[in-house]
């Protein structure tokens, strides 16, 4: 099959290797093949975070300029800086208010380059839920509600539900499912 | 069968215990610090008899691994490249001297640089000690070449360096292995003192020995596929090839398969010394002009020796530092092809349309900083409120992070926080001016290289304030345990070694312990410290300033959690996320002061002793 990539960025702490994982875990019990490239030591420490994932028969761990199908942001800065990343066509996914993301001069950019930009406040909905830890699993959540990519929105909350340890299970499914639920409605319109 | 997503450390982990490999040393350093505690994983679930240790320095590690291989078994160490500095001494001696049983040296080289303080490849420290090395492209790359490079170090009985560079040690891919099985090979050391302990004559002839052991290498690696190979047909001729290796070596084979492109030969060695002379003759004679892409120095482009024809950083061709990333490669190769009057790869700009837009945004700087709750911050704060005018020499580690904090002044190795403070000292008494310094250092690096240098200074009569950064932990490698804790890699217990026994060993007599989050005691006591240094009876005064890793030990590190909040008497001076930089404390452009950030707040309740205008109090 063609090498899906996904660009996961964020800010040290946020969980992007946990994230990077879900995905991976996912892909992985689909029977996929998976290259990853992580960052870690001293520019882990609070700086931006960056992860790649590759599901497919690629060799080499980093994504080229241009070739990424996903970027998974939990950050709106952040989602700006790995925009070299993305392919034509490709979606963008960033934990930022709807209403007021991307600012204009991306919203330029992603046009000519049909790049479709999506929004949640996933840090806003995993707090209300009462686990501003999970917002990673919100923006997993987001992400498979547009059904896009080889991993489908059940296999997805099955490694959720399989690797969430036992206090925390039932809210992070919580968390999954008011996401999907979130970006169902984005996903019909 | 099992398979799992694992680390290219992890891949590197089942290769060596695949192999056999029975001795494992190593220190921590990124991006090698995951392969001993991935062996200790698979050596536990495997119930294998693998010995393991984090020993105290490289050299030591290398040594202990030497030993090992010398009485018939296999063994390895592994470090960052930077260890290998430190390692070689022995490293350079131990192609000439050989082997028994195979020994392989792992080096993890780190191109941008990412985590380190040079872009050095560890290719050209293996030219240096004549040691073969293998350069992997991927984890399971690096997995085959670990079981090659013991097979080849005992048919040659040489050591061997396999140089994995940052994108295999934390690449990540799904790897498939079986069962693991103890190797019961028995220690048995022949004694043989013109070999094992040889004088300069017997060097002479084992120099002479060895560089006919690299005829034969250079022979094998010709032939040695699939780490060495090229695609070029043969009896054809090509106007344009490129020869590559490592991380590059995948980068490119990727790329070509995307783009199409398989007209254009290449030729991978992924073994490049001894250099496989007749594999890359025949290459260069079918190809008019090659391009070389390594990381991250000219190894191959220095071997291949045809100036007329090889294009690459000589050529200026191919930057002379940082990274080759994939959109720099695809860059860099069209670039050559259109030199060369070809047609380029794509007509890709690389990301750089992207890429100004981006510039054009003003995106938020964010440069790593240390964690919210971390107790080397609550140093630092004191040991600047104390001597504001002091000289800081610093070293590596986390706390190499003070230097945000305006508290570090210098960093140059693994040690050179003390030799560094009596250079100065040195630099300065000449003109009989006391300069006051004040010198930090970790735990973990004081052992690793920090004795000898404070031995040193006590002996020289050097004078300044060393503050020893006590967290129980090797913090920035991810959290290796300390020697001060007597906890070995594998959870055994080893004999806890006292920080305080060894400081008084070196002959320091000024000895205090304090708490860094009471900060107006830390900031007493270093200026105690300061006027016994600079005594005329006095001497080197040592703190330690104790307090576990907030990351390390959770629950240890807070007993006490003491939630805060930032009252109106913040003026906002930015003292607190400017000077003090706690991630936790943000300004709200709209309110113009400090707010706390819950989430990533530890409850440390520094931040009430810091604020110049009292403005954080309790909750």
């Amino acid at each position: 099959m063609k090498t899906i990539n996904y660009v996961l960025t964020g800010l040290g702490g946020q969980g992007i290797l946990f994230l990077t994982k879900v995905l991976a875990t996912t892909a992985l019990t689909k029977g996929f093949n998976i290259l990853g490239a992580e960052t870690h030591g001293m520019a882990q420490r609070g700086g931006s975070v960056v992860s790649h994932l590759r599901v497919g028969d690629a060799r080499s761990s980093l994504i080229r300029a241009g070739e990424a199908d996903f970027l998974l942001s939990m950050d709106e800065a952040e989602a700006y800086r790995y925009l070299p990343y993305l392919k034509k066509g490709a979606k963008l996914f960033a934990n930022a208010p709807s209403n007021a993301f991307p600012n204009e001069k991306v919203a330029a950019f992603l046009d000519k380059n049909q790049i479709e930009p999506f929004a949640m406040e996933a840090s806003k909905i995993a707090m209300d839920l009462g686990s501003p830890r999970s917002t990673n699993l919100a923006m997993i959540a987001f992400y498979a509600a547009f059904d896009s990519g080889p991993l489908s929105a059940d296999d997805l909350r099955a490694t959720v539900d399989s690797m969430s340890p036992g206090a925390f299970k039932t809210t992070n499914l919580k968390i999954f499912d008011a996401c999907y639920d979130t970006g169902r409605k984005m996903a019909i319109k | 069968m099992k398979e799992e997503f694992l680390l290219g450390n992890g891949a590197m982990a089942i290769g060596l215990l695949e192999a056999g490999c029975q001795i494992m040393t190593s220190y921590p350093g990124t991006p090698s610090s995951e392969i001993l505690p991935e062996v200790v994983r698979f050596s536990k679930a495997n119930e294998l008899n693998t010995a393991i240790e984090w020993s105290v320095n490289e050299k030591v590690a290398f040594d202990n691994a030497f030993a090992a291989a010398i009485s018939g078994k296999r063994a390895a160490c592994c470090m960052k490249m930077v260890g290998l500095n430190v390692a070689a001494d022995s490293f350079m001696s131990a192609a000439y001297i050989g082997n028994i049983g195979g020994l392989v040296i792992i080096s993890c080289d780190d191109p941008g640089p990412h985590s380190s303080q040079t872009e050095q490849d560890s290719r050209l420290m293996a030219r240096l000690g004549k040691v073969p090395v293998m350069d992997p492209g991927s984890p399971e790359e690096a997995r085959e070449m670990i079981k090659a490079a013991f097979e080849l170090s005992e048919q040659f009985q040489v050591p061997v360096l396999v140089r994995p560079a940052i994108r295999v040690c934390h690449a990540r891919q799904n790897i498939k292995y079986d069962k693991l099985e103890s190797n019961l090979t028995k220690a048995d050391f022949k004694k043989e003192p013109t070999r094992w302990a040889s004088t300069p004559k017997f060097r002479f002839l084992q120099h002479k020995a060895l560089n006919e052991k690299h005829i034969k290498i250079s022979e094998k690696f010709d032939t040695f596929a699939p780490f060495n190979m090229s695609t070029r047909k043969k009896g054809q001729s090509y106007p344009f090839g490129i020869v590559t290796g490592g991380v590059p070596s995948a980068v490119i084979q990727d790329m070509f398969d995307d783009l199409g492109r398989d007209d254009i030969p290449v030729l991978k060695l992924g073994a490049p010394y001894p250099f496989p002379e007749k594999l890359a003759e025949g290459f260069m004679d079918a190809c008019d002009k090659v391009l070389v892409i390594e990381e991250t120095d000219t190894v191959i482009e220095y071997m291949l020796r045809d100036r007329h024809k090889t294009l690459g950083r000589l050529s200026g061709h191919v930057p002379m530092e940082g990274e080759l990333i994939p959109e720099k490669i695809e860059g860099l190769i069209n670039n050559a092809l259109t030199d060369c009057g070809l047609t380029p790869l794509s007509t890709s700009d690389c990301g750089a349309e992207a890429m100004e837009l981006i510039g054009g945004l003003e995106l938020p700087m964010r440069r790593p900083t240390l964690c919210p709750g971390c107790p080397h911050r609550a140093s630092f704060y004191s040991i600047r409120k104390a001597m504001p005018k002091a000289i800081f020499p610093s070293d590596i580690g986390c706390y190499t992070l003070g230097s945000n904090l305006g508290v570090v002044d210098t960093v140059l190795d693994m040690g050179a926080g003390i030799t560094m403070a009596s250079g100065f000292y040195n630099a300065y008494i000449q003109d009989d001016v006391h300069k006051p310094i004040v010198a930090t250092m970790g735990d973990s690096t004081f052992f690793h290289s920090g004795t000898t240098a404070l031995i040193n200074a006590v002996y020289n009569d050097s004078r300044f304030v060393l503050v020893i950064l006590d967290n129980h932990i090797t913090a920035m490698t991810g959290m290796q345990p300390a020697i001060t804790q007597g906890v070995r890699v594998d959870g055994r217990k080893g004999n806890a070694i006292s920080l305080e026994t060894i400081v008084k060993g070196c002959g320091i007599e000024y000895l205090k312990v304090i708490d860094p989050f009471d900060t107006k005691n830390m900031i007493q006591t270093i200026k105690d410290a300061a006027e016994y240094a600079n005594d005329p009876d006095g001497g080197i005064a040592v703190i330690i300033s104790r307090h576990p890793c907030v990351i390390g030990f959770k629950d240890e590190a807070i007993p006490e959690k003491i939630e805060v909040c930032v009252s109106d008497d913040c003026d906002d001076c930015g003292f607190c996320h400017m000077r003090f930089e706690c991630p936790a404390m943000v300004r709200n452009k709209e309110t113009e002061k400090t707010e706390i950030n819950k989430v990533l707040c530890a409850e440390c309740g520094v931040c009430i002793q810091i604020c110049p205008r009292d403005a954080v109090e309790k909750a």
